[in-house]
C-alpha cells in the first residue's frame, strides 16, 4: 500500500528515488541484481523483490544484521532503531541502526529513514514463523489484551499450562491438539479457555503478543550484537610464510610429478568420466601420498587447466599444452595459478571416494566431484581468518562460530568437519600455516594477482642446476632442479625421495631406459659431468658403460621377407645380381639377407631372373601356393528403400497447415509482426499492433515478470503482457493479475478470466 | 630460506649435506630422532620413524626440540603435514606408563581416552587387572613385556618406569691396566645406566665387549650373557678375564658342551632355545639365579624364542648389543618394546674417523666367464645358476692372483660353497676352516693366525659371526648367501678391526660378470657406498 506519510509509494519509488552511489552500492551488495542486466529500475525492484533473489541477499546476512531484519519484518511497518529497540534488548542502538544501513542499501528494506518497510519478498523468505514467532492474535481470532493483562493471565496458569506455553513461546509456536483425557490437554485447554492460545484446524497455535510477552519481550534467546572473537595462538608471520612456504614448494613438485608420470602413461578416461579407482592408487603410491591427498593434487591441476582428457578415441587424462607454459613460470607464479585456482573452482576433492545417493562411489576428476557450496565456504573460512590479526591461528571452535555468526542461514550441518578439511587443502597449498594465514593466503582474499606470486617467491627454494653423484648410484640434487636437468635426470634415473631436494636413482634399468631413448653413452656421461661439480664416481661409470655394452645385443629387424641359402657364395651372386637391385636386398649374416618388399614380389623376381628360389613359411616348410584364378569383388548396390506415406505423416501436414491458417486469419498478430517468444527475447512489439497504444514490451526474464506480476496483483493494478500462444506467436494485452500460483496466474483480461502459464509470458510492462 | 645443511623429504627422510660448515652441528641435532639409513659420500640419508621419534622421547627429548633442529638446520621450510605429524607421533609416548604403586605394577594414563580405548583392545584388555582409579590400572607382573609388545602394536608405547629387581650383588671391576675405555665407548655405558634398560649401537671392531664389561663394573650383580654360539661365547670369556677383576671360577658357560652356573654366565642363544618333547629344556637357567643384568650380544640376530623369553624378564636390567638395528625379519618393534629404547648409537664413519676402526678399500673384482661356462649357464636350471656363477673356475686365478699381491699381509678367503673352498685351500696351500672342523681345530688355527704364524686361511659361512681375528687386513670374497645386507656388514667386520699400524685394510669381492652373482653383488654394493665405502668395480683383466 502507498504510504501517505513518506511519499514513496514503492521500491521502485523508493529506487528512482537513490542516488547513483546508492544504487551502485546495492548492486555490489547484490550482484546477482546486476547479472543479467535489468532494463529499467521497475524491472530490478520487481526483480530484487524475487523469493531467489532476496533469498540469496537475507543467506549472505551475519547474525547480528539478520537479528535486525527479524525484528524489522515482525514489527513491518514505521520501522526505525527505536521501534526495534524493545525486541533486540542487548543489542545497542547504534549497531541496530548501521544495520538497518545496511538492509537499506541492500533493498531488503525501503522507504525513508525513521519509516522503513520491509521489502516485498523478505517475509516469504523469513517464512511464516519468524524468530519462532505465530500469528498476531487478532489473525487468529482473539481478544486484544494489552501485556500487563496477558502476564497476569501467564501468572495464573497451572503449572502444566505454563510449562507448556514456555516450549511454545520460543517456537515453534504451535503443537498437535495433544489426545483427550492427557495432562498435555488439559494443559492446552488452559490456555486456550485464558486466550493465551488458540485453536485452528487440529493444532494449537500461541499468538505473537503471548510469546512476546513469555520472552519478556525479546525477539531471540540470544542477542548477537557482534561477531563472536577470534580466539589462539598468535604465531610470527615469518615463520607462517615460511611453513607455508615449504608446503607450497612441496605441491607444486606433486603436481608436477603427477603430470611428467601421466605424460609418458597416461591413465585411461572411465567411460562416465573421471580417473579409475586403481589408477588413483597407482598414481598415490607414485606420488608417496595416500589417494584423497593424490586425488587433491590432480583435482586442482585438472581445475587449472594443466590436465584434461585428451579426447582421443579411447580417452586418457594427459597433460596440457598449459602445463608446458606452467613449468616455465618461476615458481612464485606456478604457484599463484594453483592457489587462484583453489579459490575459485567449484570442486570439491574431499568428495571423492564418498557414495553417490545411487551408491556408486564418485571418482577422482569425474562429474561428480563437482560442488559449488564448497567455493563459498572456503571463501568464507579464508576471509573470516584474514580478518583476524595476522598471525593468529584460531581454535576450531571459535573458528566454526565466527563461522556461523557469518553467515548463519547458509552453514552446512557438518560445519566443523567441513571447516578442517578447508583448512587442510589450505595448509596443503600453504595459504594456511599452523592454522593461521599465511602472507599468501593474505594476499588471495585481498585479490591482489601480484602480491600472490610475489609472497611466495622467496620462500620457495631457488632451481639449482646440478647435482651430487654418488657411489652408492645416487644423485641428489639439494633444492628443486631446472626444468631442463630435470628431464634429463628423470629420463637417465628413477626418482627415490621428493622434497626440498630429490634423490635419483641410477640402475641398470633406468640407464637402459635411456639407451633406448636414443642417447649414446658419451651423451650421457657428459650430461652427467655437467649436472655435477664432482667426478663421475667410478661404480656409476661403470654402470652406465656395462649396461650400454650389453644394450643391443639382440637386433629385431624389420623386414618382410628372409631370404636364406645354403652357400654363401649363392648370397652373394643374389647381392650382385643388378635385375635384383630393386629388391634391396640387405645382408644380415653370410647366408641370410632381408628384403622389405612383399615374398611374392621377391619370389616373382628371384626366379624371374633365373634362380630356383622356393618359398618357405614360417615354420619352415616350403610352400607352393597354387595361384588363384583373378576375380573382382561382388560390387556393392546401396539398397533403396521406399518409405510409404502413412495416416500419420499425413495428420501431422494437416495440423501443421491449420494452425498456420488459423494464425493468419486475425486472432493473432499480421503476418510480419509476428515473432516467436523464445529465450532470446528479441520481441519488441510496435505500437501499431493490434491495440493501440500499446507500449512496447521489453522481452524480460521469467523471474522479472513473475516479480512485476505479483507486485500489480497485490497492488491490483493492471499491466501489459506479452503471451506466446500455442504456435509460438505473441499477443499482447492488458491483464489485471489477481492470483498467482504453481507457475500459472490468474485474473482478468479484455472482461474475460484467463489463466496464463507463466512460462508463455514473454515479458511484462507497466500500464 | 636458510643456509642450513639439511634437507628435509615429504617420505620422511633427511639428506644432509656433509661438506656443509655446519654438517656436524646438524648430525648431532638430529642424531637423537633420526636413524642413519645410508651414508655415501655427498649426502648422507637419515629416517624419521615412530621408533626413532618415540627413542628420543625415551632419551628426554621432546617434540619441540625436534621439529626445532628440523627448522634450525633445514635449507627450505619444512612442510607443515611433516611437522604436525612428527608433533602428534611424539606425543603418543608417555600417555601410557609403567609403574609402581607400592608393590603392584600399574599402568598409569595422563589421557583417560587412551586408557578405555586400550581397556576395549581384544588383545591388551586380558593383560590388564582391575580398574584401580580412573586413571589407573593392575597390570599383572609376568605381563609386563608382552604388554608393552601390545602396545606398542597400536602405537601407544608405554613408559617403563617401573624400575628393576637390584639382583643378586656381586663385585666385578675393570682391570684398566696399560689400557682405558675409548670415551664413545663410556658414553654408551653412560647412556645405557641412565636409561636402566636398551640397546646400544656400535659397529663390529669398535669394542662392544667392553661396553658389556664396563656394563657389569657399574652393575655391580651377576650377570647372564647371552651369545649367538660357542665361539663367542669363549671370546667373550677371554676378554672378561683379560680386562676385569672377574676370575676363572667366577665365569661359566652354559652351553652345548657344558652346563655351569656361575656368578657370571655366558650363554648361547642355540641352547636356550633348545626344545624337547615341545618344551624349552633349559628355560631353567633364566631362574637359575637372582641376576641383575642380562646381556644380549648381537641383538639384531636374537631369535624369536628368545623375545618370548625376554617377555618374562622385564624386571631384570637387559642390555643389547649389536653392529645394526636392521633386522632382517622386521622385528625393530620387538627390540624396542622387549630389550628397550636405543640409548647410544655412532655412525661407523664417525668412529673410523676417530681412528678406532681401519678404513677399507672395497674393490669388487668382476670376472668375465669363459665361453663354455657361459653357455653352460645360459642353460642351467634358475636354482642351479647362483652356484654355478659363484664356484666358477676362473674366480680361482683370480683369487691366487690376489693373495700374491698381499703376501705377508694377514688374508681371509671367504666362501660360501664346499667344493670351491676346498680347490682354493688346495690350490693355495691353506688351511681350510669350515663347520666341519673341531672346535679345537679351529681355536688352534685362530691362534696361529692370531700370531701371524700363518697369513692366510680359508673359510666358510662360520666366520660370519663373532670370532675374532683381530689382525686381518685382507679379505677376499668369493661367494656369499645372496646379498644378505647383514651378512655384508659381518664380514666388513672382519676386516675392520683395529690394526696395529693404520694401514688400509682391503676388502676384494669376486663376481661373475653378466650372472646372478653380480646381481647380488649390486645388493652388497649398495650396502657398502650407504656404509660410506668408496668402492671401485674393476674388470679381472685389469687386475
Amino acid at each position: 500500500m502507498p504510504d501517505p506519510r513518506s511519499g514513496v509509494r514503492s521500491l521502485a519509488d523508493d529506487l528512482r528515488a537513490r542516488t547513483d552511489d546508492d544504487l551502485a552500492a546495492l548492486l555490489i551488495a547484490r550482484p546477482d541484481l546486476a547479472r543479467p542486466a535489468a532494463s529499467d529500475l521497475t524491472a530490478l525492484a520487481a526483480r530484487s523483490t524475487t523469493r531467489s533473489s532476496t533469498a540469496r541477499a537475507i543467506d549472505g546476512l551475519d547474525l547480528t544484521t539478520l537479528q535486525v531484519l527479524e525484528a524489522a519484518a515482525v514489527v513491518a511497518d514505521g520501522i526505525d532503531a527505536t521501534t526495534l529497540d524493545e525486541l533486540l534488548p542487548g543489542t545497542p542502538p547504534a549497531t541496530i541502526a548501521t544495520a538497518l544501513d545496511r538492509l537499506r542499501t541492500a533493498a531488503l528494506l525501503w522507504g525513508t529513514p525513521g519509516a522503513l518497510r520491509v521489502s516485498r519478498g523478505v517475509a516469504e523468505v523469513l517464512g511464516p514463523h519468524i524468530a519462532g514467532l505465530g500469528p498476531t492474535g487478532a489473525e487468529l481470532g482473539l481478544d486484544p489484551q494489552p501485556p500487563p493483562a496477558l502476564r497476569a493471565a501467564i501468572t495464573d496458569l497451572p503449572e502444566g499450562a505454563r510449562a507448556v506455553l514456555a516450549q511454545l513461546a520460543w517456537g515453534p509456536p504451535m503443537a498437535h491438539e495433544p489426545e483427550q483425557g492427557t495432562r498435555a490437554a488439559e494443559a492446552v485447554d488452559a490456555l486456550v479457555d485464558a486466550g493465551l492460545a488458540a485453536r485452528r484446524d487440529d493444532q494449537v497455535v500461541v499468538p505473537r503478543e503471548v510469546a512476546l510477552v513469555v520472552r519478556e519481550g525479546r525477539l531471540h534467546r540470544e542477542a548477537s550484537p557482534a561477531a563472536p572473537p577470534l580466539e589462539g595462538t598468535v604465531r610470527a608471520v615469518s615463520v607462517l610464510d615460511r611453513v607455508g612456504g615449504g608446503s607450497a614448494s612441496e605441491v607444486l613438485a606433486l603436481v608436477d610429478d603427477a603430470l611428467s608420470s601421466w605424460s609418458t602413461n597416461p591413465p585411461r578416461q572411465l567411460r562416465g568420466g573421471g580417473l579409475s579407482v586403481r589408477d588413483l592408487a597407482t598414481t598415490a603410491r607414485a606420488l608417496d601420498l595416500d589417494p584423497p591427498r593424490a586425488a587433491f593434487v590432480l583435482e586442482l591441476a585438472l581445475s587449472a587447466g594443466l590436465l584434461a582428457d585428451d579426447q582421443g578415441e579411447d580417452p586418457s587424462w594427459a597433460p596440457t599444452a598449459a602445463y608446458d607454459a606452467w613449468l616455465d613460470l618461476p615458481g612464485g607464479r606456478r604457484w599463484a595459478l594453483l592457489a587462484s585456482t583453489w579459490w575459485s573452482t567449484t570442486r570439491d576433492p574431499t568428495r571423492i571416494g564418498q557414495r553417490r545417493p545411487d551408491g556408486k562411489v564418485v571418482n577422482a576428476l569425474g562429474q561428480d566431484v563437482h560442488a559449488p557450496p564448497v567455493r563459498a565456504l572456503r571463501r568464507a573460512v579464508l576471509t573470516t581468518l584474514a580478518e583476524a590479526e595476522p598471525g593468529l591461528a584460531p581454535t576450531a571452535a571459535s573458528l566454526t562460530a565466527r563461522l556461523r555468526w557469518r553467515r548463519p542461514r547458509r552453514v552446512p550441518s557438518d560445519l566443523a568437519p567441513r571447516v578442517a578439511a578447508i583448512l587442510d587443502e589450505a595448509s596443503r597449498l600453504g595459504l594456511v600455516a599452523l592454522g593461521a594465514l599465511t602472507t599468501g593466503g593474505r594476499a588471495l582474499v585481498a585479490g591482489d594477482t601480484e602480491a600472490l606470486a610475489a609472497s611466495m617467491e622467496t620462500h620457495l627454494p631457488s632451481p639449482v642446476d646440478h647435482v651430487l653423484l654418488q657411489a652408492d648410484l645416487t644423485a641428489v640434487a639439494p633444492g628443486p632442479l631446472s626444468a631442463g636437468l630435470a628431464h634429463f635426470l628423470r629420463q637417465v634415473a628413477d626418482l627415490e625421495s621428493r622434497g626440498g631436494a630429490s634423490v635419483h636413482r641410477f640402475s641398470a634399468a633406468s640407464i637402459r631406459r635411456c639407451l633406448d631413448a636414443g642417447w649414446t653413452v658419451e651423451e650421457i656421461l657428459r650430461g652427467l659431468r655437467d649436472a655435477s661439480h664432482t667426478p663421475v664416481p667410478q661404480p656409476l661409470d661403470y654402470l652406465i658403460r656395462d649396461t650400454a655394452r650389453q644394450h643391443g645385443q639382440v637386433r629385431v629387424v624389420e623386414a618382410r621377407t628372409v631370404l636364406r641359402v645354403e652357400d654363401p657364395a649363392a648370397l652373394e651372386a643374389l647381392l650382385a645380381e643388378r635385375a635384383l637391385s630393386a629388391l634391396q636386398l640387405r645382408r644380415l649374416a653370410p647366408t641370410i639377407a632381408v628384403s622389405g618388399l612383399a615374398p611374392d614380389v621377391v619370389l616373382e623376381f628371384v626366379q624371374d631372373s633365373g634362380i630356383g628360389a622356393v618359398r618357405e613359411n614360417a615354420t619352415g616348410a616350403i610352400t607352393i601356393a597354387p595361384r588363384p584364378a583373378h576375380r573382382a569383388p561382388v560390387p556393392r548396390v546401396p539398397p533403396s528403400v521406399v518409405r510409404a506415406f502413412t495416416a500419420e505423416d499425413a495428420e501431422a501436414g494437416v495440423a501443421a497447415l491449420r494452425a498456420a491458417d488459423e494464425q493468419a486469419s486475425g486472432t493473432a498478430l499480421p503476418p510480419g509482426t509476428t515473432g516467436r517468444g523464445g529465450p532470446a527475447g528479441t520481441t519488441a512489439l510496435g505500437k501499431s499492433a493490434d491495440r493501440g497504444g500499446a507500449p512496447a514490451i521489453p522481452a524480460g526474464d521469467p523471474a522479472t515478470s513473475l516479480a512485476l506480476l505479483r507486485e500489480a496483483s497485490a497492488d491490483r493494478r493492471p499491466v501489459w503482457v506479452g503471451y506466446a500462444d500455442a504456435v509460438g506467436a505473441v499477443r499482447r494485452f492488458l491483464f489485471r493479475p489477481e492470483d498467482i500460483d504453481n507457475g500459472r496466474v490468474h485474473g482478468v483480461a479484455d472482461g474475460v478470466r484467463r489463466t496464463l502459464s507463466i512460462h508463455r509470458i514473454t515479458g511484462v510492462a507497466p500500464d | 630460506m636458510t643456509d642450513g645443511a639439511l634437507i628435509v623429504q615429504s617420505d620422511k627422510t633427511l639428506l644432509l649435506e656433509v661438506d656443509h660448515p655446519r654438517a656436524e652441528e646438524a648430525r648431532r641435532a638430529i642424531a637423537a630422532f633420526a636413524e642413519l639409513e645410508r651414508a655415501p659420500e655427498h649426502v648422507h640419508t637419515y629416517r624419521v620413524t615412530p621408533l626413532g621419534l618415540w627413542n628420543a622421547r625415551a632419551a628426554g627429548h621432546d617434540a619441540e626440540q625436534v621439529i626445532d633442529a628440523l627448522i634450525t638446520h633445514s635449507r627450505y621450510a619444512v612442510p607443515h603435514a611433516l611437522l604436525v605429524d612428527i608433533a602428534d607421533t611424539m606425543d603418543r609416548y608417555g600417555r601410557l606408563k609403567l609403574t609402581k604403586d607400592g608393590e603392584q605394577l600399574v599402568l598409569e594414563t595422563t589421557d583417560r581416552a587412551v586408557l578405555a580405548e586400550v581397556l576395549r583392545h581384544r588383545k591388551i584388555a586380558p593383560l590388564l587387572g582391575e580398574r584401580i582409579d580412573e586413571d589407573t590400572v593392575r597390570v599383572h607382573p609376568s605381563e609386563r613385556g608382552h604388554l608393552k609388545q601390545e602396545l606398542l602394536k597400536i602405537g601407544w608405547p608405554a613408559e617403563d618406569e617401573a624400575g628393576y629387581v637390584d639382583g643378586e650383588a656381586h663385585p666385578i671391576s675393570l682391570d684398566t691396566e696399560g689400557w682405558s675405555l675409548r670415551p664413545y665407548q663410556e658414553q654408551a655405558v653412560e647412556g645405557f645406566w641412565h636409561g636402566g634398560s636398551g640397546v646400544v649401537v656400535l659397529p663390529c671392531g669398535a669394542g662392544k665387549t667392553l661396553v658389556g664389561a664396563a656394563s657389569m663394573a657399574r652393575s655391580q650383580t651377576t650377570t647372564l650373557i647371552l651369545v649367538t654360539n660357542t665361539v663367542s661365547a669363549r671370546q667373550w670369556k677371554d676378554e672378561l678375564l683379560r680386562r676385569t677383576s672377574l676370575t676363572e671360577d667366577e665365569i661359566g658357560e652354559y652351553s652345548g658342551a657344558r652346563k655351569e652356573i656361575r656368578p657370571v654366565t655366558i650363554a648361547t642363544y642355540q641352547v636356550l632355545t633348545t626344545k624337547r618333547k615341545g618344551a624349552y629344556t633349559h628355560l631353567d637357567l633364566l631362574d637359575a639365579r637372582d641376576w641383575g643384568l642380562i646381556v644380549y650380544d648381537e641383538v639384531h640376530l636374537l631369535p624369536a624364542p628368545i623375545f618370548r623369553m625376554t617377555a618374562d624378564l622385564q624386571a631384570r636390567r637387559r642390555l643389547g648389543l649389536t653392529a645394526t638395528l636392521v633386522r632382517e625379519d622386521g622385528r625393530e618393534a620387538d627390540v624396542f618394546s622387549l630389550i628397550g629404547p636405543k640409548r647410544f648409537d655412532a655412525p661407523w664413519k664417525d668412529i673410523e674417523n676417530q681412528g678406532y676402526i681401519a678404513p677399507a678399500d672395497c674393490v669388487e673384482v668382476r670376472v668375465t666367464l669363459s665361453d663354455s661356462e657361459r653357455m653352460a649357464y645360459a642353460v642351467a636350471e634358475p636354482d642351479d645358476r647362483y652356484r654355478l656363477a659363484s664356484c666358477s673356475p676362473r674366480k680361482v686365478g683370480i683369487v691366487e692372483k690376489l693373495v700374491a699381491r698381499h703376501t705377508g699381509e694377514p688374508t681371509l678367503v671367504i666362501g660360501q660353497y664346499l667344493d670351491q673352498l676346498d680347490e682354493l685351500a688346495g690350490r693355495l696351500d691353506a688351511d681350510l676352516i669350515t663347520g666341519e672342523t673341531t672346535v679345537a681345530e679351529r681355536q688352534r688355527l685362530f691362534n696361529a693366525f692370531r700370531t701371524g704364524e700363518i697369513s692366510l686361511l680359508v673359510v666358510s659361512k662360520v666366520a660370519n659371526f663373532s670370532i675374532d681375528l683381530p689382525e686381518a687386513s685382507v679379505a677376499i670374497q668369493v661367494s656369499g648367501t645372496f646379498g644378505s645386507r647383514q651378512e655384508e656388514a659381518q664380514r666388513l667386520g672382519r676386516v675392520l678391526r683395529p690394526k696395529g699400524d693404520g694401514r688400509t685394510a682391503h676388502f676384494y669381492t669376486v663376481v661373475a660378470r653378466d650372472t646372478v652373482d653380480a646381481d647380488f653383488a649390486a645388493h652388497r654394493q649398495r650396502f657398502l657406498a650407504e656404509q660410506g665405502y668408496a668402492y671401485r668395480i674393476v674388470d679381472s683383466d685389469d687386475l
